[in-house]
């Protein structure tokens, strides 16, 4: 528990400085852009594996929402 | 056999419909440039070896694309199972009997085999509505629905998520939740924690006086994921995700049970029959688990762009209060092939330790424990996933994959947990699986 | 949040690099340009790339406009931002623009104009001062872009 909340606190503090300074500029963003660099590429096959997963194993989840992509509007 | 006699899904299978957030409903928003609908079509076949469960899926997202980047999905998944699933006890060395979860009838294994209850057959249909806008420029929201119902257990369940962009975009910033109720009502009734297994009515009447077995029971869910998405450069993309889910009420899996040992052979203890009544052959108690369970986990993804190829290489890392953690490394190679072809092989390992409670069997003349549960998914095993995935677009531009994974699953039992006879025998149901797949989309 | 008044200053020294740039590395369908043309224009400076679908939601706009008001003194040019060249020829093939197309293959105009978002576009007086910046492309937002067009056009220099 102290690790995730360490990890979370990094995560937010690494927005504010070291993430400001990374990335590309929004015209250089066409390779994020294509279907195939998406985080989930498919979700139909990304619900289908979680499923069978979560009915197997103890563990379930984790995937994320938002990010990436062409970064348009 | 009638349909009475046909058992549903176990809930720890049923419970996979919860609205986890990690399960995404929403489509990658880059595809559909003009409104309208595109579709995301998905037939699936899982098939274990030994005669266990083999399902067959049909799944349908569909998606409507609005003015100004606003989607509504709507999904569809209908479930066929059929098969047999590892009932808890233990191999022996003679046949053993057991009472059907109906209470009306039985069922046998023979010596030396995995104890399989069979009476398995099940459909299930889910389904999951979705709306995503943007807030603003910079700000992201989606909500969604999603219910399931199978012979036995019926699901409902909301999410919602909010992500903000920052750094020109280049970080974004997400947090949602999911709640879910959902409700058990296993054939035969709840059976109580940790007491016997009983004969069998022998008859058709819904008769379950003197079974021990209680109403439906609910669970309850709630299930929060923060992230952070962050473009490292022009090919490389970072997520880092925390999630905290909770469960509590009925967890137990009404179906399975353990095997009671002698404390000397390891054997399990036989029962002696009652005339004319069937029942089982041995002591067999049901499970117990806690009423209450809370997850952590952290999730990490790159995809790494190489001059056409994509490699997806995904880790989870999973800590509960039930003693169990897990490590999950999922990679993906897509490497593109002309015309628009491309194949993807994928390599999935993951390992867990066991649950606190779970044991293989229990102890005659042992106090009883106040959880206890011998379900292999519990328990400590490592497991490996190798496919590959085959994809073309059609002459119309619409596209078609076709996925086979193999599927392996091996326990993990230290000697310090065998008894007697045990030694030597094989304990733990290893799971070997089959995935395959044939996917489908169009409209875009 | 969509719109951002800069200072005159650096309005008129953003467009004079827009013109030296053009005037240095004009490809355009157009014959090459001549800065008399801007003088007393309305300008729209567009900057788009191939793969942001915004960007092909705002072309047939974009030749709405240019139909509209290219009489009343409008004039788009839309600055390509592809990393290659071949990718905006074949999105102009797709969409054909009426209006004029610059590649900005150093990316110097785009920084000069401190572009943060895709598609963004700045349109400029007929002094020579930006008078609104548009990050994105809302198709409900067309008729506050028009707005801002008919506005600048009415203005006398």
């Amino acid at each position: 528990m102290r690790i995730a909340l360490l990890i979370t606190g990094l995560a937010g503090i690494c927005m504010l400085s070291a993430c400001s300074s990374m990335g590309v500029e929004p015209w250089e963003r066409d390779i994020l852009a294509k279907e195939e660099m998406q985080l989930t590429t498919d979700a139909v096959e990304a619900a289908t594996d979680d499923h069978i997963y979560f009915s197997k194993e103890a563990s379930s989840g984790g995937r994320g929402f938002g990010g990436g992509g062409c970064g348009c509007n | 056999m009638s349909t009475k006699d046909k058992p549903a899904i176990t809930a720890a299978l049923a419970a996979a419909t919860c609205a986890l957030l990690g399960s995404t409903v929403a489509e990658p928003v880059q595809a559909q440039e003009e409104p309208g609908w595109d579709f995301n079509t998905a037939l699936l076949y899982y098939g274990e070896d030994d005669d266990r469960v083999q399902d067959l899926s049909l799944s349908v997202l569909s998606r409507l694309t609005l003015v100004d980047d606003r989607f509504l999905s709507l999904g569809l998944t209908l479930d066929g199972l059929t098969g047999a699933s590892p009932n808890g006890a233990l191999p022996q060395s003679v046949a053993q009997t057991f009472t059907r979860p109906s209470g009306k009838k039985t069922y046998t294994t023979q010596a030396g085999e995995q104890p399989l209850d069979d009476t398995f057959l099940d459909t299930r249909v889910a389904i999951t509505a979705n709306w995503q806008q943007p807030l603003g420029r910079l700000y992201l929201i989606n909500a969604g629905l999603s219910a399931s119902k199978e012979f036995d257990y019926l699901h409902l369940g909301l999410n919602a998520r909010i992500s903000r962009d920052f750094n020109k975009r280049n970080t974004t910033l997400s947090a949602g939740f999911a709640i879910s109720q959902d409700e058990v009502d296993p054939i035969g009734g709840t059976p109580t924690g940790l007491t016997e297994m009983l004969p069998s009515s022998g008859d058709d009447d819904d008769d379950d006086e003197g079974r021990r077995k209680g109403p439906a029971e609910n669970k309850d869910g709630l299930d929060i994921v923060l992230g952070l998405t962050q473009v490292l450069s022009r090919d490389l993309l970072l997520q880092v995700n925390y999630s905290y889910s909770d469960a509590s009420g009925y967890l137990t899996d009404p179906f399975k049970i353990l095997s009671v040992v002698d404390g000397v052979t390891g054997d399990a203890v036989p029962v002696a029959p009652i005339p004319g009544v069937d029942g089982p052959s041995h002591l067999y108690y049901f499970e117990h688990r806690p009423d209450s369970r809370t997850k952590h986990s952290l999730y990490t993804q790159a995809k790494y762009y190489m001059n056409g190829k994509v490699l997806d290489a995904s880790y989870r890392y999973m800590t509960d209060d039930w003693e169990i953690d897990s490590h999950t490394l999922d990679l993906r190679l897509r490497l593109p092939l002309r015309g628009g072809h491309y194949v993807e092989p994928h390599l999935r390992m993951y390992t867990q330790t066991a649950a606190d409670f779970y044991r293989l069997s229990l102890t005659d003349g042992e106090a009883l424990p106040e959880y206890a549960s011998a379900d292999y998914r519990l328990g400590d095993f490592d497991a490996i996933t190798a496919g590959l995935k085959y994809g073309w677009k059609t002459g119309g531009g619409n596209d078609m994959h076709l996925r086979l994974e193999l599927y392996k699953q091996s326990g993990n039992v230290s000697p310090d947990q065998l008894i007697g006879n045990q030694v030597g025998r094989d304990n733990y149901p290893d799971l070997n699986a089959i995935i395959f797949q044939f996917g489908y989309q169009f409209g875009k | 949040m969509d719109t951002v008044l800069r200072c005159g200053k650096t309005a008129s020294l953003l467009v004079t690099i827009s013109v030296l740039l053009l005037q240095a590395e004009t490809v355009s369908a157009d014959d090459p340009i001549d800065t008399s043309a801007y003088e007393g224009k309305v300008v729209i400076v567009d900057f788009w790339a191939s793969w942001c679908v915004p960007c092909r939601r705002s072309f047939p706009w974009l030749n709405t406009m240019h139909d509209r008001y290219g009489e009343d003194g409008l004039v788009i040019i839309g600055v390509n931002l592809d990393q290659e060249r071949a990718a905006a020829d074949e999105f102009l093939q797709e969409f054909p623009p009426r209006f004029s197309i610059h590649y900005d293959e150093t990316k110097e105009m785009a920084k000069a104009y401190g572009v943060v978002a895709m598609p963004t576009s700045y349109l400029i007086g007929r002094d020579g001062e930006i008078r609104k910046t548009h990050y994105g492309f809302k198709v409900k937002k067309q008729n506050e872009y028009e707005s801002a067009i008919v506005e600048a056009i009415s203005e006398s220099e």
